[in-house]
């Protein structure tokens, strides 16, 4: 936890008309953390990722990626940093293969106009064949998207996500309607990315089994205001935490 | 029906029937100069000669009028193919479009020193036409820039009512600017008819926009303009810079509408606000377009050739009820075929799906369930 951190945020607040979605709320990510963001419904979890990647504007305060202000930034460009993410609702294209989806999501990283000029390059395919082995959903690589499991269509999406090499991956709900099995397959990849490519992530979650598996840190979130902030374990015991979720 | 569409699309969709059509479209003019030919040779020969020359002349059907009506088709091609680009691709349903048009038009009357107005610098002054033409695509391009970076903000039906009202208000503009444009009077562009000229130059700029328009679909830039299509949000935070996608296919789009615009009005010889830009000229490229069908490659094409020759027809027989006939198409078109002539061939050619784009860099046959663009 040393150094600086990859992604901060300082007071991020969000309003949506009267219903403030979001009060300066602090948190710091650090190269190569796994980090979970805990909360009840409503809480605003969603709404911290979209406005981390520019989906949703910051009403106030700032937010840091690789030591730049992102702020004021458009959502491709965050993309272009390395900044990617996966969607609570899925956003793949159905009718289209698992490797088909996997290409469409390719490097755009700072690829200009001009280098669009082309169909898509053999690379891609042989990198999208690779991610997609890694992920072991390479038998479904002729499947139609919209015929997948949800937990396949969850590690699909964790695919699409990785596919542009990114630095840090925001993962919401990475493990909602899927199989304890598959489950246990996302905890292990994410912790492999973790450890053998540095890469970072930061995920929401509901499920304390699969933090506790794999974050080394966790922030809670409860009406938009950051409640708790510890390892997995201190913030389970944490008594505001806990009536937050069951209630005094 | 179905074994006449299955003739049909074996007769469209061949390389070999479409190579030929291009070949009878370049030579077509030939017959026309023959037609010329024998004029002059029945002036200066014997009165049998003449005569057969008569037979000749009146045995050749291509006059004067058949390259003009040819040309007329050839621009209705572009503007439909062009219009396809932002409303197919993007998705972003242009009702303004031939804004560009006039634009062009009045760009390359400008240029070639059609206006009266003194100040007006000599330096953008009676210019020949090949320049003024391309001053006039670029007018109409940055002028696309401009608007485009305001209008693309918007969405759906927003974008389209800015549009529409984008091209009312350029029409009023330029008739009450008498200095510059002439205001109710018009601007006379030097008077310049050579029919074989403009047939082969649309026909030039026809298979360029059809061949540009193919290969852009083939291209990641392509795949990126549908994906916005598809679901302009999750585009952008896949990392497409969609503001640039927009402005870049409206640039081209409004580019190559505005070329034409400056051909059409040397051609024309004669332009002013209301036939400049036209308001029946949008809603022809929204008809051609959704009748061959939307966001492919050659339903403009076939719906403009299809649109053109029907309303050919149609006007010479039913001359007071044409315009009625116009409308009830446009209402016919879209409640029964939305998706365009396109759909009733097996497989939807040159769609741009996504499926359709992704198996193309893949080399690899569609499936018949996914024709739908």
């Amino acid at each position: 936890m040393n150094g600086s951190p990859l992604l901060e945020g300082r007071e991020v607040t969000k309003h949506f008309g009267g219903l403030t979605a979001l009060l300066d709320v602090d948190f710091a990510v650090y190269p190569g953390e796994i980090v979970g963001l805990i909360g009840p419904n409503g809480s605003g979890k969603t709404t911290l990722f979209d406005c981390l990647t520019r989906v949703q504007k910051i009403d106030d305060g700032q937010v840091f990626f690789k030591g730049q202000d992102i702020t004021r930034k458009k959502p491709y460009q965050v993309a272009h940093m390395g900044l990617s993410r996966t969607f609570q609702v899925f956003r793949v294209y159905n009718r289209l293969t698992t490797l088909e989806n996997m290409l469409l999501s390719r490097q755009w990283h700072g690829e200009t106009l001009w280098r669009q000029l082309r169909p898509s390059q053999p690379e891609t395919e042989q990198r999208a064949r690779e991610l997609l082995e890694f992920l072991t959903i390479d038998h479904l690589i002729e499947e139609q998207a919209g015929n997948l499991s949800g937990g396949q269509q969850r590690l699909l999406e964790l695919g699409m996500a990785l596919m542009p090499d990114p630095d840090l991956v925001l993962l919401d709900e990475a493990a909602s309607g899927v199989n304890p099995v598959l489950i246990e397959t996302i905890v292990e990849r994410i912790r492999t990315l973790s450890n053998e490519q540095g890469k970072t992530f930061l995920l929401i979650e509901h499920n304390m089994g699969f933090i506790g598996d794999l974050c080394s840190r966790v922030f809670v979130l409860n009406f938009g205001q950051k409640l708790a902030e510890g390892t997995p374990d201190e913030v389970m015991n944490n008594e505001a935490v806990i009536e937050a979720y069951f209630g005094s | 029906m179905k074994p006449l569409i299955a003739l049909i699309e074996a007769l469209i969709f061949n390389r070999r029937v479409l190579a030929l059509l291009l070949l009878a479209f370049v030579l077509l003019p030939g017959m026309f100069f023959a037609r010329e030919a024998c004029k002059e040779l029945a002036a200066f020969s014997s009165p049998q000669q003449a005569a057969t020359c008569t037979w000749l002349i009146e045995a050749n059907p291509v006059t004067n009028t058949t390259l003009l009506s040819f040309t007329q088709m050839f621009i209705l091609i572009i503007l439909a193919s062009n219009w396809n680009l932002t409303a197919g691709f993007t998705g972003y349903i242009d009702f303004g479009h031939a804004v560009f048009f006039g634009i062009g038009a009045f760009a390359t009357a400008v240029l070639m020193g059609a206006s009266r107005w003194e100040a007006w610098p000599a330096l953008l002054s009676d210019w020949s036409f090949w320049p003024a033409m391309v001053g006039g695509g670029i007018a109409a391009a940055g002028f696309a820039v401009l608007i485009g970076s305001a209008t693309l903000r918007l969405k759906g039906p927003y974008f389209s009512i800015a549009m529409l009202g984008t091209l009312v208000a350029m029409r009023e503009l330029v008739r009450v600017n008498r200095d510059l444009f002439g205001g109710g009077l018009g601007l006379n562009l030097p008077v310049y008819l050579n029919r074989p000229l403009f047939y082969y130059l649309s026909l030039g700029i026809a298979v360029f926009v059809i061949s540009f328009v193919w290969w852009i679909r083939r291209t990641e830039f392509g795949a990126s303009l549908v994906a916005i299509r598809e679901d302009e949000i999750g585009a952008e935070m896949r990392g497409i810079n969609t503001t640039l996608h927009k402005i870049t296919v409206f640039f081209l789009s409004a580019f190559l509408t505005g070329v034409v615009g400056g051909m059409w009005a040397y051609q024309n010889t004669y332009i002013d606000a209301d036939i400049a830009f036209q308001q029946s000229r949008t809603i022809d490229m929204v008809m051609m377009s959704m009748l061959g069908g939307l966001g492919t490659v050659a339903g403009p094409v076939l719906g403009s050739a299809v649109i053109y020759w029907l309303r050919d027809v149609v006007w010479s027989n039913f001359l007071f009820v044409h315009q009625i006939f116009e409308g009830l198409l446009l209402i016919t078109i879209v409640l029964f075929v939305p998706e365009g002539m396109m759909s009733f061939f097996g497989v939807n050619r040159e769609g741009t799906s996504l499926t359709r784009i992704v198996r193309g860099w893949l080399k690899r046959p569609t499936v018949e369930e996914d024709s739908t663009p």
